[in-house]
């Protein structure tokens, strides 16, 4: 077999694994169901552990009404930019004695609700 | 050089004449006395116990307690030259001018005297204690800095603070006012120590103004008077309020009681542990928050968060001294909300480390917190003690207000988080323990209906009795007592040398 014809399989090999991996896992990118809220739960980096987090926040509401307050607090890729101005302002929540900032206690709940 | 004298070789009957008789040979008596010392006054120090510990005497110590769970009247507590100095931990740090003033939101707060009083005799005290040199949070972050940096806690409510430590001179241990000073107070011509000597009542005058004698004896069976011109109490915050309990048969509710106020007030520092889990996104903390560091010249520190003036008035909390005790293991939970967390403040914190955090806390002074005589008699025929020991879910609730904002700093400087651990009484009692720190019985203050001495320690309608100790404090800071009841004492000892002049 000539060595071109071995080189290109391999690579046609490796890219179709890397295509499966990336289909079928969470290897490159987390991957989630749609939900209603995505536009929100996009800005969280890893969904599934502010998931577990989430379900830790007392007395949240349901996942429409949190929605509805996160889209009134938060613009699209600002998590980081608004949990620091709410640390500034004292706007902080405790989720299982963990000290967090406001809006990503609530998007943790949203996130577990979904 | 003479001796310490053993009081159980001396005949029934002696009558001492004294100018001044200081009853109590721990830190507060050993203070005053050495201060005195080459002085024109004579001294009578009286201590009940010998150099080291003897059961039978402790046990003169023994009571009964009710209410919060406390440490034993007999435990926390030693009767024997140096007094609790014999097991303390050698924890010093000045209080804070904010713990002298009278604030709104701690009921029965402010001192008759400010921090700025008691500043002349801080390097005195400071080298009583044998702490070093006078570092603190004047240069702790500099000194130290070979060892690290200081949490970036930039424009909150809480800053790193420092401890010094005591350490006996050619010793490891911190300095046992006994062990270390008896050779002093043996040099001193003027000054007479006695050993085994329990005073058993205190004697007024028929003008009920001034003291005119103590009776005392040994658990030997001996018998004998003390003359003296003034007296200075000086036997711990506890041990005060039964002589002057225990003194009625001329004032009947016991000297400087005419306002009902001896033995209430009672407070300790509670130190319960690992109230609080901090995270450190970066990885280990400097070793100056978790361990006593030596620095160079032999001076040993320790970091604590403190908060500021400011923020105890704006959030309305008392004085509390949080450290760092050891790494934590965290939980799935935590794990989650350290990993969510940091991803979305954009921080690494592959590498984050987690500790917990005890405290120290100052309790709100309560009146029914309260030291008062029981039917039982000791070997001397003394009223024993009863406690009645209380703390106040407001003082914990307090305390995570300062939690919270230290939570609230580490998130804004990016360093890490925190987790409160205790929310309900029962999260609290289960960690308590005690500074073993007893405060406030015999309080101080201006107006005789609010405290038992005035701002020089005279026992308000009294003209020759004083008290030294911690117990004069009105309100109790967080800081661990000694170094300022050294001060404090120090002072007294001025004020005596011109008052008996």
């Amino acid at each position: 077999m000539k060595r071109r014809t071995v080189i290109a399989g391999v690579a046609a090999a490796g890219t179709a694994v890397a295509a499966g991996l990336y289909r079928f896992t969470d290897l490159f990118v987390k991957r989630y169901p749609p939900t209603p809220y995505d536009d929100l739960l996009v800005q969280l980096v890893d969904r599934r552990q502010a998931a577990r987090l989430g379900t830790h926040v007392a007395g949240a509401p349901d996942a429409a009404h949190l929605a509805a307050q996160l889209r009134a607090a938060l613009k699209p890729g600002s998590l980081g930019v608004t949990a620091e101005a709410e640390v500034a302002a004292g706007r902080t929540m405790e989720v299982d004695g963990w000290v967090l900032p406001q809006t990503i206690a609530q998007l943790s709940a949203l996130a577990s609700k979904v | 050089m003479t001796a310490l004298i053993d009081a159980r070789t001396l005949p029934t009957g002696t009558v001492l004449q004294t100018d001044l008789a200081i009853i109590g040979g721990g830190p507060a008596g050993i203070a005053l006395a050495l201060s005195l010392a080459g002085s024109k006054l004579n001294v009578v120090l009286l201590e009940s116990g010998g150099m080291n510990f003897d059961p039978a005497i402790q046990k003169m110590y023994s009571g009964a307690e009710t209410g919060v769970r406390y440490a034993p009247l007999d435990a926390g507590r030693l009767r024997q030259l140096g007094g609790g100095t014999n097991h303390w931990g050698g924890w010093c740090r000045p209080m804070d001018a904010i713990d002298f003033e009278a604030r709104d939101w701690v009921p029965h707060s402010g001192w008759p005297i400010s921090r700025k009083t008691l500043e002349p005799y801080f390097p005195r005290a400071q080298a009583l204690v044998e702490a070093g040199p006078w570092i603190y949070d004047q240069k702790g972050d500099a000194d130290n800095a070979a060892e690290g940096s200081v949490l970036p806690l930039s424009g909150g409510g809480l800053y790193t603070s420092w401890f010094q430590f005591s350490k006996m001179r050619g010793d490891i241990l911190p300095t046992q006012f006994g062990n270390r000073y008896q050779d002093d107070l043996k040099r001193a011509p003027n000054i007479k120590p006695l050993l085994h000597a329990n005073v058993t009542a205190i004697r007024l005058g028929a003008n009920t103004k001034q003291v005119e004698q103590l009776d005392a004896a040994t658990l030997t069976g001996k018998h004998f008077t003390v003359k003296p011109r003034f007296v200075v109490l000086a036997c711990g915050g506890i041990e005060n309020v039964r002589l002057l309990l225990a003194s009625n048969d001329v004032m009947k509710n016991g000297i400087g009681n005419q306002n009902d106020l001896v033995g209430r007030f009672f407070a300790d520092n509670p130190i319960p542990r690992d109230v609080a889990t901090v995270v450190n996104f970066a990885g280990p903390l400097a070793p100056f928050y978790g361990a006593n560091q030596n620095l160079p010249d032999g001076t040993i520190m320790r970091a604590t968060f403190a908060p500021t003036a400011q923020f105890c008035r704006s959030a309305r909390v008392g004085g509390s001294l949080s450290t760092i005790e050891q790494p934590a293991e965290l939980d799935e939970t935590g794990k989650t909300a350290v990993i969510t967390t940091a991803l979305a403040l954009g921080v690494e914190a592959s590498n984050a480390k987690a500790y917990s955090l005890g405290c120290g806390i100052e309790l709100m002074p309560d009146p029914e917190r309260r030291v008062t005589l029981s039917g039982e008699k000791d070997a001397l025929g003394l009223p024993r003690l009863k406690l009645n020991m209380r703390i106040a879910d407001e003082d914990f609730t307090r305390f995570n207000r300062t939690m919270t904002e230290l939570g609230r700093q580490l998130l804004a400087s990016k360093a890490g988080m925190l987790r409160i651990n205790c929310h309900t009484r029962e999260d609290w009692m289960t960690r308590m323990d005690w500074g073993h720190h007893h405060l406030g019985t015999t309080r101080m203050s201006a107006d005789p209906k609010q405290g038992v001495v005035d701002a020089d320690l005279l026992v308000h309608g009294m003209g020759n009795l004083y008290i030294a100790g911690s117990g004069t404090f009105p309100s109790y800071s967080a800081s661990n007592p000694t170094l300022n009841l050294v001060a404090l004492t120090l002072r007294l000892g001025d004020h005596l040398k011109k008052v008996m002049a």
